[in-house]
């Protein structure tokens, strides 16, 4: 069923935390992302990549999660980086302008190197 | 309240969960690529068609799972039509009024970009309330294959 379709694999780069997630990301199962960032928002880890390598869709419910915490973060000096994402999700992002908020990046290490900086 | 509502061929049934959205966005992407769009084009006709299940789930049917609707395709010419057809309240997504992004950006803004989608992706959007307590509210987003 469902609960398959969509997972989280939490990963530590030094002070970065990164999200990668794998599947489909919609209205259903947002919730999972949005409470995943929420907890290392709250643990205070601020410098986030999430690693779009293996997701394959993402609906707008998906792009709002990223909205949610977008501010807390870069309020502290952290940042949301979005990394390796396959075109046809990209397009999603594109639609909308959200390129014009977000750093989308072409890898983690691109990631890494722009928290550095 | 009609309980089951029948369907066709060319036509599936969900209840008000969005653990539906993945079988909906099978049917309405393998349709379009049948019909002749491209990998993108497929995967965005059914991304506009997700949107506009979600909210229909989410704020129609308050995820109800007794609650059921039906999705629809039709091919007229060049055209690729589907209809989301629900017995819930009535409520227009073109009375939305498109947001300004920019604006959207710069205040962190959350949440109804379901219908900005929706109006990006497809060529036309046209919505009919039901007209009895019996009939259904019809939502019908069209396609254009240039």
């Amino acid at each position: 069923m469902s609960e398959t379709k969509f997972t989280i694999e939490h990963q530590s780069i030094g002070e970065i935390k990164c999200l990668k997630i794998q599947g489909y990301l919609d209205a259903h199962t947002a919730p999972q992302l949005e409470s995943a960032l929420g907890n290392l928002v709250e643990e205070g880890k601020h410098k986030i990549i999430v690693n779009f390598s293996e997701l394959d869709y993402i609906s707008s419910a998906g792009l709002g999660v990223f909205m949610v915490y977008i501010e807390d973060v870069r309020e502290t000096g952290g940042d949301i980086k979005l990394a390796e994402m396959k075109p046809k999700v990209f397009t999603v992002f594109d639609l909308l302008g959200f390129p014009m908020l977000f750093e989308i990046v072409e890898n983690n290490q691109a990631a890494i190197a722009k928290f550095a900086n | 309240m009609v309980a089951t509502l029948n369907t066709n061929n060319n036509q599936i049934s969900a209840t008000g969960n969005t653990a539906e959205l993945e079988k909906i966005r099978d049917f309405v992407g393998a349709q379009a690529k049948l019909f002749g769009f491209g990998e993108i084009d497929a995967f965005q006709i059914a991304l506009a068609v997700d949107e506009a299940c979600s909210n229909l789930i989410r704020h129609s049917y308050h995820n109800d799972n007794n609650r059921q609707f039906i999705v629809s395709i039709e091919k007229n010419n060049s055209e690729l039509i589907i209809q989301v057809m629900d017995n819930g309240d009535t409520f227009n997504p073109m009375s939305v009024p498109e947001p300004d992004m920019e604006e959207y950006f710069k205040k962190f803004k959350r949440g109804g970009l379901g219908v900005q989608i929706m109006r990006k992706v497809m060529d036309k959007i046209e919505y009919i309330p039901a007209q009895t307590s019996t009939a259904l509210n019809v939502l019908s987003l069209t396609k254009r294959l240039v």
